[in-house]
């Protein structure tokens, strides 16, 4: 089992060093030097100088090297267009905001979307069936932007419940942003939940729990949930790492200081080393949940336990 | 009193295209610590029997529409699910056709066994472990103490339908209900799971519905026979007297399809096979149901205009046509 | 067993019933193809069917409004800024005075134009790619599902962002090309694991083993197979995409104007969604009506296609 784990563990040195390789031959493609694009003419000397100091000028395959050292020294360099700001700083003081939201969205959709799902099955094709299809399916196709619209519109301004409108600061602001952010996952759970519980509940083995007399709770808490949990958890991963990777449309709405607006922003203003920063760093984030879900299920199947040394 | 007593059981499934009468009017009965076989095609209705005898039929699209199913004096169609649950596992056991699916992959042969115990007989962990380990060593499991903790997957075909045998005898049932336990097994492993059950029968008094479409499945372990077709019953007697003096010409048909190695043409004679296939249960034929198969139906036969009914030919030996051998033979003198 | 003529008679008689009588061996049984049980299947399934319509209704209201509306989508005038809905302007107008009903429908080619085309584009880098691992197999199916592996680190939308940004203006081609590249990995999988599953089937080798052609095996049996799961995925891939697009417009980094696109409709609506919510209402709900559609259709697709999944 263990062995399993340091392989894959092994495995993300090469993902994570190709996805850097990526991420920079794309950025060393977009043409239009950051400096060049200020209003005021920058002097040519003051504009070699700042090539020098952020290795602009050099080859790519040095900056490349620089970099990758870079990274795996935890120094993601200097923001290129922030004066004074390294991207490890803005990554400290931004990135527990956008992985907050992140968890909390999680939550919500874990919370709601997994029992929906299960009542759904369990009362398939009856009246609450329909209901909580109708929900899921809305959350689902609706895309996030609305669903923030929506709220803010229905619970912050006309109905006034005591959420404010923006910020990231009381407790009552982190609720609109995180149920929104947390509305598509919430579907999609509640989606595959019924889907799988419809799939387990036909399977043998729960026909042989019914014979067997078991208690109508066991069967479904035990021998159905289990089972019919473990794609979920499968899924769960990918799902975490885009949460937290889109949460940058949350963000821009509800004004919150995450690192998702920085990537924006970062983007539009040709910050090499921010948006290249943060997209490892959203990389990381997104190996890693494929990671852990890879182990987990491990755990969860013993069928693939042995299959997987 | 016999232990069970199924009469004119009728069990339709609704589906989007009309109603399927799967069990259309089956009566028998099953005495304690005898085996009794049902046999028939597929889709014959015989599964469905006997989940309906369980109250495990789906009930949404299926329902048992009338008779009764009385088990020591009980009528199960009119209990309550509660007291059904009670009944399942320890009264009235079951096992399925395909062990490689009918357990548990995430949970320990140990957790499948004991759950039951504990649910139906009180144990405490413990005891039931320590039950459990007997169990398996009842079945035959080598080194069963080790092996309680293993996964179903570890299990071969035959080992998993013994210890499915294991937890269905687990609290000592008075009926055990097999469904087809040999059919998806290999030939030499159906022998020996088939020698367990009679073993354990023996000992522990249980009657035995044994379901089958294999006759010889049913000349080896069964006391008495049911043959249905197409939702009906049509032949019951017992094993002895079916195969001496089979009446019914699908049963006559169903032991000529037995391949022989004496007999007319010896090894190289044909395999004889019964033409044609059974009737949709949407609209089943208004008469007698196996009459377009039936090689002695003929034009104006009452058969083909009336259903026929089932008939005592002889003391224990009930037939439902109206062309049985015995009758022919005599019109043929 | 040999029968008189009058048994035989019978025997004709109980065939001729379309149900009920058992029927003889060797008579002929209706033959049906795939595609027509699936079309029969499809259609047995309500959501899917409404759903299939309510598609093709929007594609017919994007395809037809702007040939036959009598406004000019670009056109700016203040005087007409921001009116409610009326007959003239069935969903009103927009901050320029632009009628929104057209502009929609406008928007409308755009997103879905760019969902199929970035879907097609997929499915055919998809194919290749998944062809080659899954028929030439070992070392080099290997390594190719490897490097795919190491694509999957890459965050969807961020990369997609990237790839935009490595040209000079964002078009239409532009988005179809970024999206692609950041979202073919499933169907590269997808269609390897088909071809390695199909390869091994027992109906191919049973083919091969009556001595049928490769092109034959292809034809008959592969391709149909695949065509299937393929079609449903076009369906399943596509509210990924028109998302995708949907998003990167909204914050600015989609479509550049006046060309628009959905997402680009509701970032004009997102500033003013308090007083004039319809602006970002209607596009939003225009996404959420092809999302449900493809989702429904890809369902009910799925089913009819596959005669074993079967969902109670």
């Amino acid at each position: 089992m263990t062995k399993f784990v340091i392989r894959r563990l092994l495995w993300t040195i090469p993902v994570l060093l190709l996805v850097i390789l990526f991420t920079f031959l794309l950025m060393r493609q977009i043409k239009g030097n950051p400096f060049r694009k200020t209003e005021r003419a920058v002097p040519a000397s003051i504009q070699a100088n700042l090539d020098r100091k952020f290795h602009l000028d050099e080859p790519w395959y040095e900056q490349y090297g620089n970099y990758v050292k870079g990274v795996f020294t935890a120094d993601l360099g200097p923001s290129l267009v922030l004066r004074n700001q390294n991207v490890n700083d803005i990554v400290r003081s931004h990135f527990p905001v956008s992985l907050e939201l992140g968890a909390y969205a999680f939550l919500f959709a874990i919370v709601v979307g997994i029992p929906l799902g299960v009542l759904a099955a369990l009362r398939a094709n009856k009246p609450s069936d329909y209901i909580a299809m109708l929900v899921a399916n809305a959350g689902f196709a609706v895309p996030s932007f609305l669903v923030a619209t929506l709220l803010i519109y229905y619970f912050a301004v006309k109905w006034d419940v005591g959420v404010p409108t923006s910020g990231w600061t009381t407790w009552q602001s982190k609720v609109l942003p995180s149920i929104a952010l947390g509305f598509f996952p919430m579907a999609y759970f509640a989606r595959l939940v019924r889907g799988t519980m419809l799939e387990t509940l036909q399977q043998d083995y729960v026909r042989t729990a019914k014979a067997k007399g078991l208690r109508p709770q066991r069967v479904v808490g035990l021998h159905v949930l289990r089972n019919s949990l473990i794609p979920v958890v499968t899924a769960a991963g990918p799902l975490l790492g885009a949460v937290i990777t889109g949460s940058f449309i949350i963000e821009t709405i509800f004004a919150i200081p995450g690192i998702g607006r920085y990537y924006v922003s970062s983007v539009s203003a040709r910050d090499y080393s921010v948006t290249m920063g943060l997209t490892i760093l959203y990389a990381v984030i997104v190996i890693f949940g494929n990671l852990v879900v890879d182990i987990l299920y491990g755990f969860l199947d013993p069928r693939t336990r042995e299959a997987r040394t | 009193m016999a232990l069970l007593e199924v009469s004119d059981l009728r069990t339709y499934f609704s589906t989007r295209e009309g109603e399927v009468r799967a069990v259309d009017g089956v009566s028998f009965e099953v005495e304690s610590g005898k085996t009794l076989s049902i046999v028939g095609e597929s889709g014959c209705g015989k599964s469905v029997t006997a989940l309906s005898i369980m109250g495990l039929i789906p009930k949404p699209p299926a329902r048992i529409v009338s008779g009764s199913i009385v088990f020591e004096g009980r009528d199960l169609t009119q209990l309550r699910d509660r007291e059904l649950e009670n009944l399942r596992g320890h009264e009235i056991a079951m096992i399925f056709q395909d062990p490689m699916t009918s357990l548990n992959p995430t949970l320990t042969i140990g957790t499948q066994i004991t759950e039951t115990l504990r649910r139906h007989l009180g144990m405490s962990k413990g005891e039931a472990s320590r039950r459990a380990v007997e169990l398996l060593e009842e079945v035959r499991i080598p080194r069963a103490k080790n092996r309680l903790d293993d996964y179903p997957h570890r299990y071969s075909g035959g080992m998993r339908q013994r210890v499915m045998i294991a937890i269905a005898l687990s609290c000592n049932p008075k009926l055990l209900i097999a469904d087809e336990p040999t059919t998806a097994l290999d030939v030499t492993v159906q022998a020996g799971i088939l020698d367990l059950l009679e073993e354990l029968r023996e000992e522990h008094q249980t009657a035995v519905i044994l379901i089958t479409h294999d006759m010889g499945v049913v000349a080896e372990a069964a006391d008495d026979v049911v043959v249905m077709y197409a939702g009906q019953v049509v032949e019951q007697a017992s094993t002895v007297e079916l195969f001496d003096n089979p009446e019914h010409p699908y049963t006559e048909a169903l032991l000529g399809a037995l391949p022989s190695l004496e007999g007319e043409g010896g090894r190289d004679a044909r395999l004889a096979s019964i033409p044609g296939r059974p009737p949709d249960l949407l609209d089943p034929p208004p008469a007698c149901r196996f009459a377009p198969r039936c090689p002695h139906a003929n034009l104006g036969d009452y058969c083909t205009v009336e259903p026929p009914e089932l008939r005592e030919l002889r003391p224990g030996h009930w037939v439902r046509s109206a062309h049985p051998t015995s009758e022919r033979a005599a019109v043929a003198v | 067993m040999v029968l008189n003529p009058q048994q035989e008679e019978f025997r004709e008689r109980a065939m001729t019933r379309e149900r009920g009588g058992g029927v003889e061996a060797g008579a002929p049984v209706r033959q049906t193809s795939l595609w027509r049980d699936a079309w029969y299947r499809y259609r047995a399934n309500r959501a899917a069917v409404v759903a299939g319509v309510l598609f093709i209704v929007l594609l017919l209201y994007c395809i037809l409004v702007p040939i036959f509306s009598p406004h000019d989508p670009y056109a700016v005038d203040f005087s007409e800024a921001y009116l409610s809905p009326s007959l003239s302007h069935p969903f009103g107008t927009d901050q320029y005075g632009r009628d929104l009903f057209t502009r929609t429908a406008l928007g409308g080619r755009i997103s879905i134009g760019i969902g199929f085309a970035a879907t097609i584009a997929i499915m055919v880098i998809g194919i290749v790619y998944g062809a080659i691992s899954g028929f030439v197999g070992g070392r080099v199916d290997n390594g190719m599902m490897r490097f795919l592996d190491a694509l999957y680190g890459l965050p969807y939308l961020p990369f997609a962002i990237i790839v935009t940004q490595l040209f000079r203006t964002v078009d239409f081609w532009v988005m179809v090309i970024a999206l692609t590249i950041a979202s073919w990995f499933t169907a590269a999988r997808v269609v390897r694991g088909q071809i390695i599953s199909l390869k091994e089937n027992d109906y191919v080798r049973a083919a091969k083993a009556v001595g049928a052609r490769w092109h034959r095996v292809l034809s008959r049996h592969l391709l149909p197979n695949t065509l299937g799961v393929l079609i449903v995925f076009v369906f399943l891939e596509l509210p990924g995409v028109i998302l995708g697009e949907a998003f990167l417009s909204f914050i600015g980094l989609g479509i550049n104007p006046p060309k628009a696109s959905w997402g680009s409709l509701a970032q004009d609506g997102r500033d003013v969604y308090l007083a004039h919510p319809s602006m970002i209402l209607i596009p939003s709900i225009a996404i959420a009506w092809l999302i449900l559609c493809a989702f429904f259709i890809a369902d009910g697709l799925r089913d009819a296609l596959d005669p074993r999944t079967r969902e109670t």
